[in-house]
């Protein structure tokens, strides 16, 4: 094991900033603490366990923009009056016209490509996206990069599904540089779900908080060449004894609220029980759950355009948002907040498990730290993952 | 305290077993004795569950807007303080909610606390938070122990409360409190007030920047009410862009707060629930000392009085 004196920590952050964007958790002036752009003089901060939201954005950006076009408007009461006319007129400015779109009644579309690209798997190492240069993010915890490993399986081409140029083009420069979890909160479970506070996966270097700096262990190459900067020295005897010891103290301090064997065939059998509707009561139907949840990755794509200029981008998308599942005909099939609801959590720990054969969910409790009403996941796994038999009674069945 | 919360949970016990409402909602215990969290009660016996103390911040009259209520034709039972019964007013003025089907217990109420300003204190997790009179002891998961008084860590509205007491209730319980006397105070805005249009939208594009979309704000808001017609969520008309930036964001921000004046009485729930932390409390407060300045109007302070928004008076005065 390698060792990081304390006063050594701005000293890497500073060597690792040289090759690539370093992201670590600060406080803003509002007191939050996010990932913000690490620089000289920036305080890391690992005290408060969590920054408050996952790190996801570092690989899924909220915003994304898929391609940028100009359109011109043909129509008979304002000049270009065909398309015809509109595609000389942008070819006149110089833009080479890639589309024109079919006559809808009076409108018409002519599309110029002015930026974005739809790269294939092919030739994502040459495709240019902002935010695609070299990244460490530091200090993000073991279940920060099990979300990361969870995402992987959806946008990774996993079993031969889809793979994400765009996802892939910033995953694979990123390296994740982990802290392992000395102080768990009362919200965390990632024993339930398999992790650990000092787990390794997705993790290219665990950091390990003890007196006097920072124990290290390289979990893949990248990690191991990090170690390479010259404030790292041998750990010493009692240096490694107290990394296994912080581990031990914090495995210990994890609760595991819920036992997982049997909870994807018990959420089939409870799909049309009535206390989905009952633990939905509380919950307003927001998305603050999925937008701070480390593996929540759907999205939405979106076209707006404005004055001549549009813009395709995909943004992220929560299933409590009434749009999620809007049919073009106005019918939804999630139309109550409880269908909403149950949408979450079945997903996390049935309809992802079955295709992926891995959970949605890395137990970081930050769904229940920021929940306006405090939904508690654990309490909802807990009660719809049981066996029907044993739900708890309803007033309607006494 | 205790005798309120015994009589929160008579009250419940009551309207339950006589079959007057299908569910109670009051608060009760959130997973650690630090938090209070939205109880929704459907047995007589099960109302022991029900407290009331200084953390019990909720708005519950959010769950009373369209859409929340499940069946939606559920008769409830539902405990409003002050500020809360103002937003329930400020539905019964537009005929929103069917009182009927409503059993609303009133408590004067003397101020809930702030979590955010406990949780400050420390660098560990708050899991536990007891009162005593006016000392509140806050203890961490650690162990880390601090006592400190009541008025340090109330939320900022509770300190300039204009409605201590319920207005509107069908049973009151607990001791009604001294009304305010004199105007109406909106303080904390003169920081803001005295900047120049060109500081107040930096400030603006700084608090929203960081704003992530996640809707909490209006979803908690309890007359924010038009769900999936927010004109906020609709892509077409594409009014509002959906790119999470900062122009975007102070749009949707904006609207938020120009369509919910003359309803919202600043109950602050949508401050609290932001997880990102943006002041929206104080953007709803300076459009509430606004209002009450152009147009004497205080939102939801009595169930006959018609909103200011539908109504033109020969005297309402714009401006000086």
């Amino acid at each position: 094991m390698r060792f990081l004196p304390e006063g050594e920590l701005a000293g890497l952050l500073a060597a690792l900033s040289q090759e690539a964007e370093v992201w670590a958790p600060a406080r803003r002036p509002n007191g939050v603490v996010e990932f913000q752009k690490w620089e000289p003089g920036t305080a890391v901060e690992l005290a408060v366990l969590l920054a408050r939201q996952a790190p996801k954005e570092m690989v899924f950006p909220q915003t994304e923009t898929y391609l940028g076009y100009r359109y011109l408007m043909a129509c008979p009461a304002v000049r270009p009056e065909t398309p015809e006319e509109a595609k000389l007129e942008l070819e006149g400015e110089g833009g080479e016209v890639v589309a024109v779109s079919p006559s809808v009644s009076h409108q018409l579309l002519v599309v110029e490509d002015v930026g974005g690209s739809s790269p294939t798997r092919a030739d994502v190492a040459g495709v240019e996206l902002p935010g695609t240069g070299a990244r460490v993010i530091f200090g993000l915890r073991p279940c920060d990069a099990r979300g990361f490993a969870q995402m992987d399986n959806v946008f990774g081409g996993y079993g031969g599904f889809y793979f994400d140029p765009y996802y892939n083009a910033r995953r694979e420069v990123t390296t994740l540089v982990a802290v392992a979890c000395a102080n768990p909160r009362s919200t965390c479970f990632c024993r339930a779900v398999g992790g650990s506070p000092s787990g390794t996966e997705a993790v290219d270097l665990l950091l390990t908080e003890v007196d006097g700096g920072f124990g290290a262990e390289a979990v893949s190459e990248r990690g191991q060449r990090i170690l390479d900067y010259a404030g790292f020295r041998e750990a010493r005897a009692e240096e490694e004894q107290a990394v296994a010891a912080a581990h031990a103290r914090a495995e210990e301090a994890v609760e595991a609220p819920f036992e997982l064997e049997g909870v994807r065939e018990n959420l089939r059998a409870n799909f049309e029980d009535a206390r989905w509707h009952d633990l939905a009561l509380r919950c307003i139907s927001c998305g603050t759950c999925t937008y701070v949840c480390p593996s929540c990755y759907c999205f939405n794509i979106n076209d707006e355009m404005v004055e001549g200029r549009g813009e395709r981008f995909r943004c992220w998308d929560n299933c409590f948002n009434p749009g999620y599942t809007l049919e073009t005909s106005g019918h939804n099939p999630r139309d109550a907040k409880a269908a909403r609801f149950r949408n979450r959590f079945s997903h996390k720990f049935w309809y992802y498990p079955e295709k992926y054969d891995s959970l949605l969910c890395s137990g970081c409790g930050r769904c229940i730290m920021h929940c306006p009403t405090r939904i508690d996941i654990r309490e909802v796994i807990r009660t719809m993952g049981a066996p029907a038999a044993e739900l708890p009674a309803r007033a309607e069945e006494e | 305290m205790s005798s309120t919360q015994d009589a929160i949970r008579e009250a419940a016990k009551n309207a339950l077993a006589s079959g007057r409402v299908d569910y109670f909602i009051g608060w009760t215990q959130g997973h650690t004795p630090s938090e209070a969290i939205p109880a929704f009660i459907r047995r007589p016996e099960e109302v022991d569950r029900l407290i009331w103390s200084p953390l019990c911040h909720h708005n519950l009259v959010t769950f009373l807007k369209r859409k929340m209520p499940d069946p939606p034709e559920s008769r409830i039972g539902v405990c409003v303080k002050g500020c809360d019964s103002r937003t329930l007013v400020a539905l019964l003025q537009e005929g929103l909610v069917d009182r009927e089907r409503l059993y609303v217990v009133g408590i004067p109420c003397a101020g809930v606390i702030d979590k955010r300003l406990v949780d400050a204190l420390f660098t560990d997790e708050v899991t536990e938070i007891d009162f005593e009179g006016d000392l509140v002891t806050a203890r961490t998961r650690m162990g880390e122990s601090k006592e400190f008084a009541l008025a340090d860590v109330l939320l900022d509205q509770c300190g300039g409360c204009y409605s201590p007491n319920p207005r509107y209730a069908d049973e009151l319980v607990g001791d009604t409190l001294p009304e305010s006397q004199g105007k109406p105070q909106f303080p904390g805005l003169e920081e803001f007030e005295a900047l120049d249009s060109a500081a107040k939208d930096a400030l603006l594009a700084e608090a929203f920047s960081t704003c992530i979309r996640c809707f909490a704000c209006i979803n908690v808001c309890p007359v924010c009410y038009c769900w999936d017609q927010c004109v906020n969520r609709s892509r077409r008309p594409a009014l509002v862009g959906q790119k999470v930036d900062t122009k975007e964001n102070t749009l949707f921000q904006m609207v938020h707060m120009f369509h919910v004046a003359g309803r919202c009485p600043s109950c602050g729930a949508c401050d609290r629930a932001c997880p990102v932390q943006i002041p929206l409390y104080l953007l709803h407060r300076k459009m509430n000392k606004e209002l009450y300045e152009m147009l004497g109007f205080m939102a939801g302070m009595d169930v006959d009085e018609k909103p200011v928004f539908q109504t033109f008076r020969i005297d309402d005065v714009l401006g000086e």
